[in-house]
């Protein structure tokens, strides 16, 4: 099974960071799919089918919480896969997202932590495909 | 002798370069990177039990390398790219310094990070930062500070 993914952050340095992480993780990827805040993140939902999305909390517009309770509320796409990735760790706002049915990804992250975090929610591994360029088992520079 | 706040400062500093912009921090300061001038600051500001904001200064020739790592690109980025680079490791800091203060169950909401150039008007301005920090790359050093505008349910553990 191939992920698409889409990957909802304000920077897009972040963005291309999360984006080459998922290249490099081993896991089966489809379809990549960026924006820059919650409601543009809304409209790929829209416009494109997607099995993950990660997502970060604090951006201009529409935030990442904002996001996903108005995820969670559209029948087409309430049992979507979120995973947050964000640099808020507090406890209270890591219990607020669990209730929402989002996992949670700490920045700065490590390719292992991400991809693990992706396996545990998806029930996809990396072992499930060979993809080229696929580095299995190995971590990136960074 | 450095505050607890500006031990958790630091740490997160030194965490968030090295493992977000692959930047190892030196173990002390030389002349060189002493006088390296100022070259873009990023504020972060952030509200809950206390507001306030973080800023990061670069100073010297680091903001490239930074963002280059953050990209994996070989080319040199652009101006954009370079300032979205430190705003992420400026909003990554504030993130990681806040529940090491506050405790691990205080809710903040941080702002989107703010780049200026000498110049432009800096937001150290008004009372002085409860907090400082430096940290020492090979091209330069990155001058952090911690400034608490107001207090709702807080009072740093150095004004007790």
């Amino acid at each position: 099974m191939a992920l698409n993914v889409l990957v909802v952050d304000d920077s897009a340095v972040m963005r291309k960071m999360i984006v080459r992480t998922l290249r490099l993780s081993g896991l089966p990827l489809g379809d990549v799919f960026e924006a820059g805040n919650g409601q543009e993140g809304l409209d790929a939902l829209r416009d494109h089918w997607v099995d993950l999305a990660l997502v970060d909390i604090n951006m201009p517009v529409m935030n990442g919480e904002e996001m996903i309770d108005r995820v969670r509320q559209n029948p087409e796409t309430a049992d979507l896969t979120v995973i947050v990735v964000s640099t808020d760790s507090s406890e209270t706002r890591i219990e607020m997202l669990q209730k929402k049915g989002a996992g949670f990804v700490h920045k700065p992250f490590t390719p292992e932590g991400l991809r693990e975090t992706i396996s545990h929610l998806t029930g996809v591994t990396h072992a499930e495909q060979a993809g080229e360029g696929a580095l299995p088992g190995s971590s990136p520079d960074f | 002798m450095p505050s607890k706040l500006e031990k958790e400062l630091y740490r997160a500093a030194v965490l968030t370069f090295e493992e977000l912009g692959l930047m190892l921090p030196t173990a002390e300061l030389d002349e060189s990177q002493r006088r390296a001038g100022a070259e873009v600051t990023v504020t972060v500001a952030f509200d809950g039990p206390f507001s306030g904001r973080l800023t990061v200064t670069i100073c010297g020739d680091v903001t490239g390398e930074l963002a280059a790592n953050m990209l994996g690109d070989v080319e040199a980025p652009g101006s954009e790219h370079c300032d979205d680079a430190l705003g992420e490791i400026g909003n990554v800091i504030c993130g990681n310094t806040l529940p090491r203060v506050a405790g691990k169950g205080a809710l903040f909401s941080i702002r989107s990070p703010r780049v200026t150039r000498p110049g432009e008007g800096g937001a150290d301005d008004g009372e002085p930062p409860v907090a400082t920090a430096q940290v020492g790359f090979d091209n330069g050093r990155a001058d952090l500070a911690f400034f608490i505008d107001s207090v709702a349910e807080y009072e740093p553990e150095e004004r007790r």
